[in-house]
């Protein structure tokens, strides 16, 4: 027991003196988090649009007015020429070209079905196909209107359109806002980053230096290196987890609508599978530049972008769906999104917990036992 | 005073290095391929199969028809109905569904009455970016089913064959199918190249160093200059050929073909690269030790080439501040030049200010740092 | 003390298909300062940490301090000393905290501590620099505090694991004195170099190579071994062709070259002066001084690693 005591404090001595523990603790947490939560914004604010103009009629006025009196389309441009229309969308100043063809006015009061091209920016898909929906949405409204009122015109009083009309209510994140849902992500990203990096670094620096040939010879037992070795790093990510909350709901606003007891505990617990995953690197890296690499590109990489953090885990080919089952970040980010937006309880996520769990007790054993045998 | 001959055999080396310098190596192959793999692939924002469930309590044919238009696309999938109230509160926290439509006892009896009708749906707003797309393309079909209504009412009054007086026709640009692989692919080569190239360079520079062999050469007759273009030439050549590659696999796979002038992508990337190099280079300034070199290298070619270039989020969302900031990050020029060419097709004439930034900045940034390498490097 | 420190009975390690250590038997005496020889690569590090418990061995056995080393490898890591070739202590503690967390890995109390720390600041040297960091502490001071760390806790067997390296002649000198007065208290010091002048300083000495041991005893029984055919140094110019002609004959036993000189032997009934005189005027080359010397370790060395290859090779 007092073994293991005096490698607490010598950890604790030397990550004191660690000049890359308050870049990796705090400095990159803290700019992470401001980054995603002042930067990073996904949401389809705007659709740009130009307008091309060939009638200027005071129907084509009335569906210009649609489009800008919306909100969502702000207009950045008149033209009269369609040529005109290419150079606002070749150099991305407007996403959408509303193009309104001579005689439109008229010839929408005739009833004949006049073509009204749109032109969308496919390349950038995300805002396309909602402004494309949008647009559409205006146009077929405006047009019911017309014909409507040609109707009544006729003499067929009496008639407005009839609308199937969609009353939208968003659960969880009212305005839709993206960052709701990527900043308490952070969490995940940022546990995985400081625990498994710094506790594999930790341990294969002592490999480099040759200090952990000298702490072998000694009667210290293999579990009390390990547990010696990961204790203090739980203790940085337990401080990193009140640090990353705190950040979320106080700085960013972001409020947990869930119990935060429930988000420190379960958090508690992916930092498990974290120092495990940290401790396997370390009996896999001889240098602390391969450590460096192998989580890096192997583990964090990966796990950033499988995980479900920006990209959506439905959308990706069946295989890859159930390769993210192995990936503990992946019920972390579950855990994170559940109890920050959705607020529910452990009754619905402990299914999540349990893979925690499991995954954690398998990699500290794995990690363990390889690390023994390295020993011997 | 320069001498071609003296650069040949540190290029010689360079390449002989790289060769054998596995982990690198595997970086700079195995990297790229996961990313295209996973961008291609993998990761995207497109709608697709969102769980929808329908609490139905008019159950007529009318209502039957108007959830039929959404399970039919592609964009929903259905979840199953809802058989009362207290299920809807059940039926989105557990994830069952992730859009809930609440269709009213009298949609029907209204509609058919030619009275409008309002339906209830409710999205789970976990996941903005789809919700808000799911709830676009909802919007939309709504509306046309509400026009067809109109139509048949018309019909009903007597009009023979109504027709809408507007005849509605997107035309999507540059991406017709809106797949975001291809919106991502010319990102994917602008990420790649310059993470490889601001760590490769950078590890090379700092590793000589490291081992003192660039004590060695500096007693030599090399002149600096030599030294430098010898080093950097063989990135800028792997360079070309990742770009090349990335491009046919991204043609292969994702069907994206270059609609502008290949010379111009291919010239554009050669600055490009300069600037990488030029960071790179900057980078061997800062840091003394390979792993210094390696966490700077990464940090600086990472950050602002995933997160500020344009490449996963949009700029113009950005607040101002940070905004400016991306005026002088050569990938956030790179990426829109690269997607106006393979996308677009559109050519240096349009191009002409994005380009200029980036030559200013590859010069500046080399400059600067081979001041800074000159004084410290060279001069041991 | 007549109690044996150290046995070793046809110790041997394979590493696959390789043999490290081939039936290695030898035995150290309590208080003795016993010296390990070998070149890189012979199976010096690799018995030194089968010793230490850091090793599993493939066959044989030994003791350290009465202790098994495969079946009670416990009780030797607590009666033994090691200090590792990087003679490992953490550059990011200072003296003070490295000796506490030594001392506390060995399981003593604080006051036990308290004691041995100012012994060990006593014996390094270090007063006054406490709480510098290793890094900082002048040359060679790094090594007698890694020494000192590794005796903590009063070990019986210390184990050194060339622990001069990278050090000046005057430091290293020191450092042996250090040894010899931790041996004088009673502390049997296993010291591996490849430094044939420390060499001289132990107590007895064994060679090894190619991961068989081909000599062991006293350095004076070692050169006397040798010395039954007589060295002679020869100054002279041409001289690789020197000793290509003189190879050639079969009166002569050995030659090698020393700095500008060589070595000569040459078998003990011929007046080796006249031989040497003999094959070399035979092509106009005329020593300018033949003298014989009194061979030292690196001499005796070089023969029995001749000598081994030799035999291997038949």
């Amino acid at each position: 027991m007092r073994t293991l005591l005096h490698m607490l404090r010598k950890e604790f001595l030397q990550l004191r003196r660690d000049p890359r523990i308050v870049q990796l603790i705090l400095i990159g947490p803290i700019a992470q988090l401001l980054l995603f939560g002042y930067a990073i914004n996904m949401d389809v604010n705007t659709v740009p649009v130009v307008v091309c103009d060939m009638d200027h009629s005071i129907e084509s006025h009335d569906l210009i007015a649609r489009f800008s009196n919306s909100g969502y389309f702000p207009i950045v441009g008149y033209v009269d020429k369609l040529s005109d229309v290419d150079p606002y969308i070749d150099r991305s100043k407007a996403s959408l070209a509303l193009i309104i063809p001579e005689n439109f006015g008229r010839d929408i009061k005739r009833n004949a079905s006049v073509p009204l091209p749109v032109i969308v920016d496919g390349s950038e898909s995300n805002s396309a196909s909602v402004g494309l929906n949008y647009a559409g949405a205006i146009i077929a409204g405006y047009s019911q209107n017309i014909l409507v009122q040609n109707f009544s015109r006729r003499g067929f009083g009496g008639l407005h359109p009839i609308q199937v009309i969609p009353e939208v209510r968003v659960w969880y994140n009212p305005e839709l806002k993206s960052r709701n849902f990527l900043v308490p992500g952070i969490l995940g990203t940022l546990l995985l980053q400081a625990t498994v990096l710094l506790t594999a670094l930790a341990i294969v620096k002592e490999k480099e230096s040759g200090t952990m040939e000298q702490l072998i010879v000694t009667p210290i037992k293999p579990y009390q290196i390990i547990i010696g070795k990961l204790a203090p790093f739980f203790i940085i990510g337990a401080i990193d987890i009140v640090l990353a909350i705190a950040g979320t709901t106080i700085v960013l606003g972001i409020p947990v609508r869930g119990s935060i007891w429930l988000l420190g505990g379960l958090s508690l617990l992916f930092i498990m599978t974290t120092l495990g995953l940290g401790l396997f690197v370390s009996t896999v890296s001889q240098t602390q530049q391969q450590a460096m690499m192998t989580t890096i590109f192997f583990l964090i990489m990966p796990m950033n972008f499988l995980s479900g953090f920006i990209f959506p885990i439905e959308n990706m080919p069946k295989i890859i769906q159930y390769v993210t089952y192995l990936l503990p970040l992946r019920y972390f980010f579950e855990i994170i999104r559940d109890v920050f937006l959705r607020g529910v309880g452990f009754d619905v996520l402990w299914p999540q917990a349990l893979a925690l769990f499991i995954f954690g007790v398998c990699i500290l054993t794995l990690a363990s036992l390889r690390f023994r045998k390295k020993l011997a | 005073m320069i001498s071609v001959h003296r650069i040949r055999p540190i290029i010689r080396k360079e390449f002989r290095q790289i060769m054998r310098d596995r982990r690198s190596l595997g970086v700079l192959l195995v990297v790229p391929a996961f990313m295209l793999i996973m961008f291609g692939y993998a990761l995207n924002y497109d709608v697709q199969h969102i769980p929808l469930a329908v609490y139905d309590q008019d159950r007529s044919t009318m209502s039957r028809e108007f959830i039929q238009q959404f399970i039919h696309s592609e964009y929903f999938d259905f979840a199953g109905s809802i058989s009362s109230e207290q299920e809807i509160d059940t039926v989105i926290p557990s994830q069952k569904a992730r859009v809930v439509v609440v269709i009213p006892p009298r949609f029907s009896e209204d509609l058919l009455a030619n009275r409008s009708v309002s339906i209830q749906v409710l999205v789970d707003g976990a996941n903005a970016t789809t919700a808000a797309t799911a709830a676009g393309y909802l919007v939309a079909m709504t509306q046309d089913y509400s026009t067809n209504i109109s139509l048949q009412a018309l019909q009903r009054f007597g009009m023979s064959k109504p027709t809408l007086p507007i005849d509605y026709r997107p035309r999507i640009w540059f991406n017709p199918e809106l797949k975001s692989a291809k919106f991502m692919v010319p990102g994917l080569i602008g990420f790649i190249l310059m993470m490889s190239t601001v760590v490769s360079t950078s590890l090379s520079i700092v590793r000589e160093r490291e081992k003192g062999t660039i004590e060695q050469i500096s007693v030599s007759p090399i002149h600096p200059m030599e030294l430098l273009v010898g080093k950097t030439m063989p990135y800028v050549l792997i360079s070309l050929i990742a770009t090349v590659l990335i491009l046919i696999t991204g043609y292969a796979l994702f069907n994206v073909v270059v609609r502008g002038s290949m010379l111009l992508l291919f010239l554009e990337t050669l600055i490009f690269t300069f600037c990488g190099l030029g960071l790179g280079m900057w980078v061997s300034t800062v840091a003394n030790k390979q792993d210094e070199a390696f966490q700077l290298a990464t940090l600086v070619s990472f950050l602002p080439t995933f997160m500020l270039s344009g490449f996963a989020f949009p700029i113009a969302n950005m607040p101002k501040v940070i905004q400016w900031i991306t005026f002088i990050n050569p990938a956030r020029y790179f990426l829109f030049i690269l997607r106006s060419i393979i996308l677009k097709g559109v050519g240096l004439s349009a191009l002409w200010q994005e380009t200029l930034f980036m030559t200013l900045f590859a010069l500046g940034i080399t400059a600067i740092s081979w001041n800074k390498m000159r004084k410290s490097v060279f001069r041991v | 003390m007549p109690d044996v420190a150290i046995e070793a009975k046809e110790l041997t390690k394979r590493f696959g298909d390789f043999i490290a250590v081939d039936h290695i038997s030898f035995s150290v005496n309590g208080g003795e300062i016993f010296g390990f020889l070998g070149a890189n690569g012979s199976g010096k590090s690799t018995t030194i940490r089968m010793l230490c418990g850091l090793l599993q061995s493939s066959g044989g056995s030994a003791t350290v301090a009465g202790f098994d080393i495969n079946s009670q490898a416990d009780s030797v890591k607590e009666n033994i000393g090691y200090m590792s070739q990087k003679f490992s202590l953490y550059d990011d503690l200072t003296v003070t905290e490295n000796i506490r967390f030594w001392g506390g890995i060995y399981g003593l109390s604080d006051e036990m501590i308290a004691k041995r720390q100012a012994w060990a600041i006593g014996i390094a040297g270090l007063e006054g620099r406490e709480k510098s960091l290793p890094r900082e502490l002048p040359g060679g001071f790094k090594q007698r505090l890694a020494l000192a760390c590794a005796m903590l806790h009063s070990p019986k067997v210390v184990f050194l694991d060339e622990p001069t390296g990278g050090v000046d002649p005057i430091m290293r000198r020191r450092f042996w004195d250090l040894i010899r007065q931790l041996a004088e208290e009673g502390t049997t010091v296993f010291v591996t170099t490849h430094y044939l002048d420390e060499a001289e300083y132990c107590n007895r000495i064994m060679l090894i190579h190619a991961g068989r041991m081909i000599a062991v005893g006293t350095p004076e029984q070692l050169k006397k071994e040798y010395i039954r055919t007589p060295v002679l140094e020869v100054e002279t110019e041409r001289i690789i062709e020197a000793m290509a002609l003189l190879d050639e004959d079969d009166r002569v036993e050995e030659t090698s070259v020393f700095g500008t000189f060589l070595h000569v032997s040459i078998a003990e009934r011929y007046n080796a002066e006249k031989v040497i005189r003999e094959v070399l005027g035979a092509h106009n080359i005329s020593p300018s001084r033949i003298e014989p010397i009194v061979p030292s370790l690196e001499d005796v060395f070089i023969h029995l690693i001749d000598r081994q290859e030799a035999e291997q090779k038949r």
